[in-house]
């Protein structure tokens, strides 16, 4: 048992749960072992694909290669977040399986529902769970559909796209849109700190992403993001000290 | 380099049927794995948390996020083949990390979009990201995160609480915005959202805020709909789309 109280804010005591460890570092194996036997799959048949055993690790390491910007950046994100997740929860569901962007946005939500925000006053160990309880559920739900679709797919992968082609290309990316417009709009009228954060970040984001493409810098595309999170919580930082942050 | 035809089909065959079954195993084990956190903190502990206040998280979570467990799917099915399927979304940050990565490593060695060399190469590139990636994870986070945290200075630990979520959203919505580069419907996406969240909220009742995001994300989709620019549709048998 667990020592826990509905009112306590002390999201550690229950997130670093010893179990929950043995659960995260189960999550990572089972990913491991996957990757080792896709390889096997590639090596023992990539003649089948007119691909050489030097073309298949040259994939192997461009791709590993590739991953160590973007890894980095989503270490630099989960390392802000282990003091509102805890570690072994930002280790399954920021590092891997979702995404910061879409778990923070759904704690959030999830956060929103009890009345609370997240890392706010009222984010009690109980808001936390059911947080976590939400995103996991959502995550599920989506690994969920994987399994059902992608079989399906691949028995008639383009017959969704010919019955509306431009269904699908307008309603993924207005959804997309709008979502990330109304989040990010929820946390302007907070405090001038959140302004802050959010221009920042914002503004730090297109610099970067423009630099990238005027000098062909595509490693600042994947650094991008990190970044621009370090640009926001160092304007958040300034603004915060000033004496105009959050309540 | 003789091999008969037959032969390379079985080798495909062989390689669909290793990485369709393996593929489900896994991301079974990940699914029930990754399941049990949320449930044992639930069980283990008792914060007075009842049945209805997970559904209705869950409810806001998937007002916003349910048409995306099925449009994320068969959007990066095209890019990552059924193979990579199965990786893809139990690594997870598909757009910014594993789909870079794949496309990396197809241009290595010079494969075409959509040959089966282009998917052999991807899901190998995948395994050399998940590698990469698993492996920073387990020691950046997993043993020196909370050493991180811990030398970090309280201040700065508190702004990092306080103002990551805006720090992250606004790099993020910006990324998304030059990604899709679609200004039709992100100038109603902003103006819609705005709308809803600085106009609407505000004098509604508390409800309707949980649900604020979800109502601009339909009206989005709507009104964007509606506003389409027909000619471009009327011209798309000729495949110039753009």
């Amino acid at each position: 048992m667990v020592v826990a109280q509905a009112n306590s804010t002390d999201i550690g005591i229950i997130a670093n749960a010893p179990l929950l460890w043995v659960l995260a570092a189960a999550v990572f194996a089972v990913i491991l072992i996957q990757s080792a036997i896709y390889m096997l799959a590639v090596k023992r048949n990539a003649q089948a694909a007119d691909m050489s055993q030097a073309e298949v690790n040259a994939s192997f390491r461009a791709g590993g290669v590739a991953a160590i910007g973007p890894s980095l950046a989503v270490v630099l994100v989960s390392v802000a977040l282990l003091p509102l997740f805890g570690t072994p929860p930002v280790l399954v569901r920021i590092g891997l399986i979702g995404s910061a962007a879409t778990e923070t946005a759904s704690a959030s939500l999830a956060a929103g529902t009890m009345g609370a925000e997240l890392g706010g006053e009222g984010y009690t160990q109980a808001v936390f769970v059911v947080a976590l309880m939400a995103m996991s559920l959502s995550g599920a739900m989506w690994q969920i559909s994987t399994l059902v679709l992608t079989p399906l797919l691949g028995k008639g992968s383009d017959a969704l796209s010919r019955v509306n082609p431009a269904l699908m290309s307008i309603v993924p990316a207005a959804a997309l849109l709008a979502a990330f417009a109304a989040l990010t709009i929820t946390e302007i009228p907070k405090s001038l700190a959140h302004i802050a954060a959010v221009v920042a970040s914002a503004i730090v984001m297109a610099i970067c992403l423009v630099l990238a493409r005027v000098l062909s810098q595509a490693w600042l595309r994947e650094w991008a993001l990190g970044i621009a999170i370090v640009g926001g919580l160092i304007a958040a930082y300034a603004v915060h000290h000033a004496g105009f942050g959050a309540a | 380099m003789t091999t008969a035809a037959p032969d390379l089909e079985a080798l495909h065959r062989n390689y669909s049927k290793t990485t369709y079954l393996w593929g489900n195993v896994t991301m079974v084990a990940c699914l029930l794995l990754a399941t049990a956190v949320p449930f044992y903190l639930y069980f283990s502990t008792d914060l007075g948390i009842e049945v209805s206040h997970i559904v209705t998280a869950f409810i806001a979570v998937a007002a916003v996020y349910g048409v995306f467990w099925v449009v994320e799917p068969v959007t990066y099915f095209p890019i990552l083949g059924p193979a990579g399927m199965y990786q893809a979304f139990m690594i997870g940050n598909i757009s910014n990390k594993l789909v870079p990565s794949a496309i990396v490593a197809q241009s290595t060695i010079g494969a075409e979009p959509g040959t089966r060399k282009a998917s052999y190469s991807a899901t190998a590139a995948i395994c050399g990201a998940a590698v990469v990636h698993v492996l920073s994870m387990l020691v950046l986070v997993g043993l020196l995160g909370t050493w991180l945290v811990s030398i970090t200075p309280e201040p700065i630990t508190e702004v990092a609480r306080l103002y990551i979520l805006p720090a992250i959203l606004g790099g993020v919505t910006v990324q998304l915005i030059a990604t899709l580069n679609q200004v039709r419907a992100t100038i109603i996406a902003l103006v819609v959202s705005a709308v809803v969240v600085l106009l609407i909220v505000p004098f509604s009742p508390p409800l309707v805020k949980s649900f604020a995001t979800a109502i601009a994300v339909i009206a989005t989709i709507v009104i964007t709909w509606y506003a389409r620019d027909r000619k471009v549709r009327s011209s798309s048998d000729t495949a110039h789309i753009n």
